[in-house]
């Protein structure tokens, strides 16, 4: 029977299929861990209100239970205690507490409880109380509550109004300024050279008094941005004065008030008593927020998108860099190069690069593309602003070439690959019909192999979507405050630095200063960058299977 | 602490002491520091490459210095203290914050590629904890027994070696359970910090876990019961508690509240810098000049205060200001 069982491969399929489901709990325990964990993020919590032994009240979020280790054995096993986001970190210091369990002698949910969201200092909970205009109250109770939000909306239009005015006026004069004063540097370094190789007299002169009149264009058109900038300024100080002077006085679980400036509020909600409905609606908001704002306290709330935006970015750039050279390099490789022990060489050198470590890519990027060619770039175009880099640090497009590089060896094999693929009878039909070498070759054979590069191209963004440690060299950074692209001339500006959601989520979980509170963000990043990845990823194979149907409709088979 | 010398004599701290409230949680900086005054024309980039410590801080900074400036850039990297010179070196950054003072050798090769020395800038006061888990009892560690706990040099004096819990004078349940140790990796100001002031410079323990960053080892400490680890005061969470340190056997073991800070009473209290690269008889240029007002201003050193970190005292701020803009 031994013998039999063991002929039959059954314990061969049994370790097979074993080995699959050990996979699939991992990819899914995995998945699933971010997904929940991340998710869970945006629903509306319940605020509970706890009695405590010593007859103190506390409010919050419950965010974790645990079991508390037994001194010295298994006997009493079955205390625990649960850690509550008590929020307010302005009043208690700490966003997060412990309490055991033993000492809860009540637990409550009052309807009437509010969490307020803030701009600064994280969420604060309580019950409002007052609503004052200039120190007087201007609303109590239930009233507060139906008055806020038309309130929050007008703070919301004049916070907007005034980054319309801090961010794009006031930018374009400072760009305006900007650009007059490195004019102005730059005429004073050719006076300065001019001088030091004098020869004839009077063409210097003129020389002098032509840059002593551009000179004196620089400097007024440097004042007048100066009167305007004044003016804006007048402007946003009239908003800031229209913005204060509202508060909200919450009464804290201790008995103690909290004044919050109505301007700094981002929203406020009653969690106990919202409906299913309002819950699902307030998830979707606080979604979309999550995907399309900028952070705040230092990365540990508000939204994601100057990260999302840098790393789609960053691979899309990649991904324009790498394809054409690594299509060309291969094609030229397969379909040209004579087979001897020089191109076998080569094929060995591009497997391995594949396997070289990808911070040997960052220092090599580091080392080659900013302090070479960056450095490069800054002396010979923009020496008014040395010793201030421009291209000579880390940027978007020094990371995104650093990715394609890294990336290539993926894409030469996969292209290379694809061209093995295309069936000889095809290469023959095309000769058959007079066709030349390089006929057969652009037109019948890059384009059956065109399946084959795309799934190279989709390894590659995979590949490169997940890479952090490249990009710590390469201009990777925790804030940045403008995205590669804007409204103003050249519109894209590649020698910015930029924010990626790996980094987003390496910085959160080493460097944050509040690690807790910053928890449920990182795995709301880890999940989006797992969606980014499969959208990217989807967006390849719907092309390349578009391309294989059409392929095989207009093919020979 | 002889770094801190200077500052403990310096009258107007008792004022900030007084001013500490009496829990010790909710703090307020020096009344008498000057609210931010914005002036026109001022645009550009600011590069900062240096602590991550000081990380969180510095975006701090840039929050608020980009309500006055709305168009100024920020790139801020923190990838470690020893970071901070070469980029301020190679021009690349010209702010360099650091957890720790510039090395000699950091201050020549600055020299030797300018001519003259970077300009240290003082801009808050932060207590490098001691952390353990919350459900740690241990009272307090003498310096000689954190010495022995984490370096295996014993140069501060300590008998032996400690390696585990009983052996630190923890009892039931804590009985010969080795400590297990967190600790910053070598790029780190804070690791330099420790190495120097608690190990007397000597070496620490192989068995030390590094951490790539200052959340990290707090976060390692607050899941594994018996841990320790060291970390800025600013990275504080529910998970651990921060130990009192004494200076030595006999003497009162000290906290980390804010008033034994700013006292120098701490045993582990240190200055955060920012180094600037600037010409002797040359202003700074007007951008980093106001952003160096700016740290030093209300403003700045509330961002500071909520950082985690500790604020210095107006006087203070004032005599700092004065080394690098020339009124």
């Amino acid at each position: 029977m031994n013998r039999g069982f063991w002929r039959s491969g059954d314990p061969l399929v049994w370790t097979a299929a074993g080995a699959l489901a050990l996979c699939l709990i991992m990819l899914f325990g995995l998945v699933g861990l971010v997904a929940f964990r991340g998710l869970a993020y945006f629903w509306p919590a319940e605020l509970v209100q706890l009695e405590l032994a010593d007859g103190s009240l506390v409010v919050g979020q419950v965010t974790g239970r645990e079991r508390i280790p037994a001194p010295g054995g298994t006997g009493a096993a079955a205390r625990g205690r649960i850690q509550l986001k008590v929020g307010n970190r302005d009043v208690y210091g700490l966003d997060f507490r412990w309490i055991e369990e033993d000492l809860i002698t009540g637990w409550s949910a009052p309807p009437e409880l509010a969490v307020v969201e803030r701009l600064e200092q994280g969420d604060a909970y309580g019950v409002p109380v007052r609503l004052l205009q200039d120190g007087e109250v201007a609303a109590q109770g239930d009233e507060i509550l139906e008055r806020l939000p038309a309130m929050l909306a007008e703070a919301a239009a004049l916070r907007r109004e005034l980054r319309r005015l801090e961010r794009d006026v006031v930018g374009d004069i400072n760009r305006r300024i900007e650009a007059a004063r490195l004019a102005l540097v730059r005429l004073e370094r050719q006076a300065g050279g001019g001088a030091a190789s004098l020869q004839g007299v009077d063409p210097h002169q003129e020389a002098a008094a032509r840059g002593q009149e551009a000179a004196a264009r620089h400097r007024e058109a440097i004042a007048r941005a100066q009167a305007q900038y004044e003016q804006v300024l007048q402007e946003i100080a009239a908003l800031r004065r229209q913005l204060s002077g509202r508060t909200l006085v919450l009464a804290l679980a201790g008995g103690s008030e909290l004044s919050v400036d109505v301007a700094s509020i981002v929203r406020i909600y009653r969690p106990n008593a919202m409906s299913p409905g309002e819950k699902l609606g307030f998830y979707a908001a606080k979604l979309w927020e999550f995907l399309s704002s900028e952070p705040r306290e230092s990365n540990t709330e508000g939204g994601i998108f100057p990260a999302l935006f840098g790393t789609v970015l960053l691979v899309l750039i990649m991904t324009v860099a790498v394809v054409p050279i690594g299509v060309l390099a291969a094609v030229y490789l397969k379909e040209y190069a004579r087979d001897g022990w020089f191109t076998r060489a080569l094929w060995i050198a591009i497997r391995n690069l594949a396997g070289v470590p990808s911070i040997v890519f960052g220092i090599f990027g580091l080392g080659f593309f900013i302090y070479g060619v960056g450095g490069s770039i800054d002396r010979a175009f923009f020496p008014e602003r040395l010793p201030a880099p421009t291209f000579g640090t880390g940027g978007i497009l020094w990371a995104s070439l650093t990715l394609a590089l890294l990336t290539l060896p993926v894409v030469i094999v996969a292209t290379e690959e694809g061209l093995a693929a295309v069936p000889r009878a095809a290469r023959e039909a095309s000769y058959a019909l007079g066709a030349t070498r390089f006929e057969t070759v652009w037109k019948v054979v890059v384009p059956g192999a065109m399946p084959g590069i795309l799934t190279g191209v989709i390894l590659g963004i995979a590949r490169a979507t997940g890479e952090v440690a490249p990009l710590m060299m390469t201009g990777v950074v925790k804030l940045a405050s403008e995205l590669p692209v804007d409204g103003l001339f050249p519109f894209i500006h590649l020698e910015r630095k930029f924010m990626h959601l790996g980094f987003f989520i390496y910085d959160l979980g080493f460097q944050s200063p509040n690690v807790e509170a910053a928890r449920p963000m990182l795995f709301a990043t880890a999940f989006t960058l797992l969606a980014v990845v499969l959208v990217l990823n989807g967006a390849g194979i719907g092309l390349r299977n578009r391309i294989r149907a059409r392929i095989e409709k207009a093919g020979p088979g | 602490m002889k770094r801190l010398s200077g500052l403990v004599l310096l009258p107007s701290l008792l004022v900030a002491v007084l001013l500490v409230g009496a829990g010790g949680t909710v703090l307020a900086v020096d009344p008498e520091l000057p609210s931010y005054q914005p002036v026109s024309g001022v645009s550009g980039t600011i590069i900062s490459v240096g602590s991550d410590t000081m990380n969180n801080m510095m975006a701090l900074w840039a929050e608020g210095f980009r309500k006055f400036y709305p168009n100024v850039r920020f790139e801020i990297e923190g990838k470690g203290s020893s970071t901070a010179p070469p980029a301020l070196i190679s021009g690349a950054a010209q702010l360099g914050p650091m957890s720790r003072e510039m090395t000699a050798s950091e201050i020549d090769a600055f020299e030797n590629a300018f001519g003259y020395k970077p300009t240290l800038l003082r801009v808050g006061l932060d207590a490098l904890a001691v952390y353990v888990h919350r459900d740690n009892p241990i009272e307090g560690l003498t310096l000689a027994q954190v010495d022995a706990i984490f370096s295996k040099t014993l140069r501060c004096g300590y008998p032996e070696s400690i390696d585990t819990w009983s052996e630190a004078g923890l009892g039931g349940d804590w009985v010969n359970r080795p400590i297990s140790l967190y600790g910053r990796n070598s790029a780190s100001g804070t690791y330099g910090y420790f190495k120097e002031n608690a190990l007397c410079g000597g070496d620490y323990k192989d068995t030390v876990k590094e951490q790539p960053g200052s959340a990290a080892v707090v976060q390692g400490v607050s899941v594994d019961r018996y841990g320790i680890g060291y970390s800025g005061i600013g990275y504080i969470t529910s998970g651990v508690r921060a130990v009192p340190l004494a200076r030595a056997e006999g003497q009162p073991f000290i906290d980390t509240r804010v008033e034994n800070v700013v006292s120098g009473e701490y045993p582990l209290a240190r200055f955060l810098y920012v180094y600037v690269n600037k010409a002797p008889h040359q202003p700074l240029p007007p951008l980093v000049e106001e952003f160096v007002k700016f740290i030093f201003s209300r403003e700045g050193q509330e961002a500071v205060e909520r950082g985690g970190y500790v604020s210095v005292p107006a006087s203070f701020a004032a005599e700092q200001l004065a080394r690098v803009v020339e009124e």
